[in-house]
């Protein structure tokens, strides 16, 4: 895609000269910089309409960042010595030129500390990584700006504390791997719920989550079959995304979608990645999920979905990341096979938490179980819980219309 | 036609406002490129910001700035229209350039005959 067309051309240049200006300035002047890269992006919204848009916009904004950090500083100084030496020397264009994309990766290696906690984490890399505002993290994941503050600054003084560290050790990188996949994953996660919220919104982190997971793909240190199982899932499930509304903005069910389109090239991106991902000695719960949604995106109808398969990686998730969820998941995919009963024996012995039981999505998976089943009492019960706890009222009418069928 | 100087005024008094984020930063781009294109015939200069500078009085030059001048005055421009009102809606369609923390003074530049 042209720069030109790039919707988020804007935050890919503020990650990228945020990632090489914390480099130079160091970790603990992050908040500056972001500051700075800030401020150079407003002279370029003055700038670039008038004297063109430059061939490289992020160097562009570094330099001009760059060179207000370096301004503050010599005003600063003359007031208070700096105890550490800043970099006053302007940017080289050699450093411009190729280091860019690799400091963004180191970037999202460091913020993936383990003694940050992962919604810090999260908040951190949705923020300086995808170059989205307090307001807007908290508005895609629907919590308070506060909130929002609170995990950042947490995330900020653990960066702090590590000052005079601006390179990672090469061992840290491996061991901290699966931990930037994780929270690449849950910016995914993130934009994948269906169930409220602008969808708009939506999408752009399942896009945020692709580009930092191809980031970390094409790179060596994520040259690793769960690297490949996580792109592998997201492009399967971005395939699908357009198709989860109706042409009156109606949520349909998997069942209902119109299948056609679903989205050739996300489907044959995720096929090639899945490939990919089938080696080595171990499989990860990314390879459980990609297996899923393989099995969904190679099914030209419902009803040739391979619930076989899918009922196996389900057993594999709960084995590797126990859950009451890939349970209920298994049991779903069991009665599509065997009959709803079947699905419900699985069930039988499970006590999930009341966190879990008492969840909208619960009672609706047990409210359709017992339906098929034709147990009106259970029925009945979990249908009125469902109704109750629907996150949105699009999803409560989409329930009323699968139960009163 | 004749023409006028618009000024932009930082506005303390305002509440501050929040910084653009860097998505908002890029409609903000959008709408001035496409502002610059749709009145193109009207922006004689659509001058810039102002820097550092000097007073330079009969008694010497003065090493400003002895008022922080680009919080008064934080950049100018200059538009030709055919009157006062088609000035200021020239200035006012300017992205950005009218909003909490900021305003515009449009005036008119007398020319001689």
């Amino acid at each position: 895609m042209r720069d030109a067309d790039d919707p988020a051309l804007f935050r890919r240049v503020f990650t990228r000269s945020v990632a090489l200006l914390s480099r130079r300035w160091g970790l603990h002047r992050l908040a500056e910089v972001e500051d700075a890269v800030q401020a150079a992006l407003m002279t370029a919204v003055e700038r670039w309409p008038r004297d063109g848009r430059p061939e490289n916009p992020a160097a562009w904004v570094a330099t001009v960042a760059h060179r207000r950090l370096v301004d503050a500083h010599r005003r600063q100084a003359a007031v208070v010595p700096n105890d550490v030496e800043p970099p006053l020397q302007p940017l080289s264009s050699g450093v411009l030129g190729r280091e860019i994309g690799d400091e963004v990766l180191r970037m999202m290696f460091v913020c993936c500390d383990p003694a940050i906690p992962i919604e810090s984490q999260l908040v951190f890399t949705l923020k300086v990584l995808s170059g989205f505002s307090v307001g807007e993290v908290a508005a895609h994941l629907f919590v308070s700006t506060d909130n929002v503050y609170k995990r950042l600054s947490r995330a900020r003084d653990v960066l702090k504390s590590r000052r005079g560290l601006l390179d990672l050790g090469p061992e840290q990188y491996p061991r901290r791997l699966d931990a930037v996949v994780l929270v690449i994953y849950l910016v995914f996660t993130e934009g994948h719920l269906a169930s409220a919220g602008d969808e708009a919104i939506r999408v752009e982190l399942c896009r945020e989550a692709l580009r930092l997971g191809g980031l970390l793909a094409e790179h060596p240190v994520g040259r690793q079959p769960k690297v490949a199982a996580l792109m592998a899932l997201m492009h399967l499930h971005a395939s699908r995304l357009g198709s989860r509304f109706d042409g009156v903005g109606e949520l349909v069910t998997l069942e209902e979608q119109d299948r056609s389109r679903w989205d050739r090239s996300h489907r044959a991106a995720g096929l090639r990645w899945l490939a990919m991902s089938a080696e080595g000695g171990t499989l990860s719960r990314y390879h459980a999920e990609a297996g899923i949604a393989a099995a969904h995106a190679m099914a030209p109808t419902f009803a040739e979905t391979d619930w076989e398969r899918i009922a196996a990686c389900y057993a594999l998730l709960e084995r590797v990341a126990p859950s009451p969820w890939h349970r209920l998941n298994r049991a779903l995919a069991v009665a599509e096979l065997r009959g709803p009963e079947e699905g419900l024996a699985l069930l039988a012995d499970l006590t999930p938490a009341p966190q879990v039981t008492g969840s909208g999505a619960w009672a609706a998976a047990l409210a359709d179980l017992h339906r098929r089943a034709e147990h009106p009492a259970s029925f009945v019960a979990y249908r009125r819980a469902a109704l109750d706890r629907a996150p949105t009222d699009a999803v409560r009418r989409l329930l009323e219309r699968r139960f009163d069928a | 036609m004749p023409t006028y100087l618009c000024l932009q005024r930082s506005l303390p008094a305002d509440p501050p406002s929040e910084k653009p984020s860097p998505d908002e930063m890029q409609a903000m781009y959008a709408k001035f490129g496409a502002w610059m294109e749709t009145y193109a015939d009207q922006l004689v200069d659509t001058g810039g910001k102002l820097g550092e500078g000097r007073l330079v009085r009969a008694e010497g030059q003065v090493d400003g700035p002895f008022v922080e001048v680009k919080e008064l005055v934080g950049g100018y421009m200059i538009v030709s229209a055919e009157t006062l009102e088609a000035a200021i809606a020239v200035a006012e369609a300017c992205p950005g350039l009218v909003r909490p923390g900021s305003g515009v003074e449009v005036i008119a530049i007398d020319k001689p005959g």
